[in-house]
């Protein structure tokens, strides 16, 4: 059981029908049913029947390609995650009513961190997540890059910008923990690129 | 059974007003920046913070499980969709130059935008 949470890919639990590229993705169909129970709230047996039907139809009328994106479920580095995101948010949350209520006109800037992970879905979750704190804003992502540009507010202030980059650094360590390969997780362990990027 | 069933419901209710401060806090700073970058950090406050701090005090009252599940499931695709809304925002505000009227103090994306086509962008 551990296994599927560990190294292999939820989508090697998928299995072609027929011809062509119609694949049913049976983690999906979990995933679709358990959405269409919740949202009829009334877990029955009807509820299932038809939440499986509705969602192997979804999948053979819209196939998606089947692309592993290198997705691993790690229960523990997801309560890891979460529990961060959680003391982010507030400590954020803290600092940013800070600055509403601080006198004076903010210097802000747009600082670029370039990510160690080389991997799609993790850059985009790290992104998620980093976007999803108080006080997080990406303005824009360079997939060749790997690199992040944030909106920092209060630049001026020694410290603060360099205090956002390892912020995302930590988030990126810990959203490959949660759901990077083996690989990503090795990628993130490396030290963060020392000295100022070139502006 | 019914000690535990009052301490939830005031927890929820507790939860539910500092939701609702945040949202109003995330008003006021709305109010207070002056530009649609500075806007955006205290815009995320309501969008995530303070509806999961509503929604948890929402389900600490109802204490039923599909209940719950539907709060959840609310919360999971709030956390996944919001971040695309505010990067859209955010992207077309910094590529229309609304960075605030005394500019940034270091811009690294400028360079990158400008493809290096030897005079760079404006400081």
């Amino acid at each position: 059981m551990s296994n599927l949470f560990r190294d292999r890919s939820p989508y090697s639990w998928s299995f072609r029908v027929g011809r062509g590229r119609r694949i049913l993705d049976l983690p999906l169909v979990g995933w679709l049913t358990v959405i269409w129970i919740l949202l009829w709230g009334t877990p029955s047996w009807a509820n299932l029947v038809n939440g499986v039907l509705v969602a192997v139809c979804l999948c053979l009328a819209f196939p998606l390609p089947a692309v592993d994106i290198g997705l691993r479920l790690r229960p523990l580095g997801i309560l890891r995650l979460g529990a961060y995101l959680l003391y982010d948010m507030f400590s954020s949350s803290v600092e940013v009513t800070r600055q509403i209520f601080a006198r004076g006109p903010y210097h802000a800037a747009v600082v670029a961190v370039p990510l160690r992970v080389r991997s799609d879905l993790v850059l985009t979750a790290t992104a998620v997540a980093v976007s999803n704190v108080p006080g997080g804003s990406v303005i824009e992502l360079r997939r060749a890059t790997a690199t992040l540009f944030l909106h920092v507010l209060d630049a001026a202030e020694p410290g603060e910008i360099e205090g956002a980059r390892q912020r995302v650094w930590r988030m990126e360590e810990l959203v490959a923990r949660a759901f990077g390969t083996a690989e990503d997780i090795a990628d993130a362990a490396r030290p963060v690129p020392e000295g100022e990027p070139p502006p | 059974m019914n000690a535990l069933a009052r301490a939830a419901d005031l927890a929820g209710t507790i939860l539910l007003l500092l939701g609702c401060l945040q949202c109003l806090l995330g008003v006021i700073g709305m109010l207070r920046f002056p530009d649609v970058l500075s806007r955006s950090h205290a815009a995320t406050k309501p969008q995530t913070l303070g509806m999961l701090l509503v929604l948890v005090g929402v389900g600490l009252r109802l204490r039923h499980g599909t209940d719950v599940g539907t709060l959840a499931l609310i919360v999971f695709f709030q956390f996944l969709t919001s971040p695309v809304a505010s990067h859209l925002v955010a992207r077309s505000a910094y590529r229309t130059g609304q960075t605030g009227s005394r500019g940034l103090l270091r811009d690294d994306l400028d360079p990158q935008l400008s493809d290096g086509d030897g005079t760079g962008g404006q400081p």
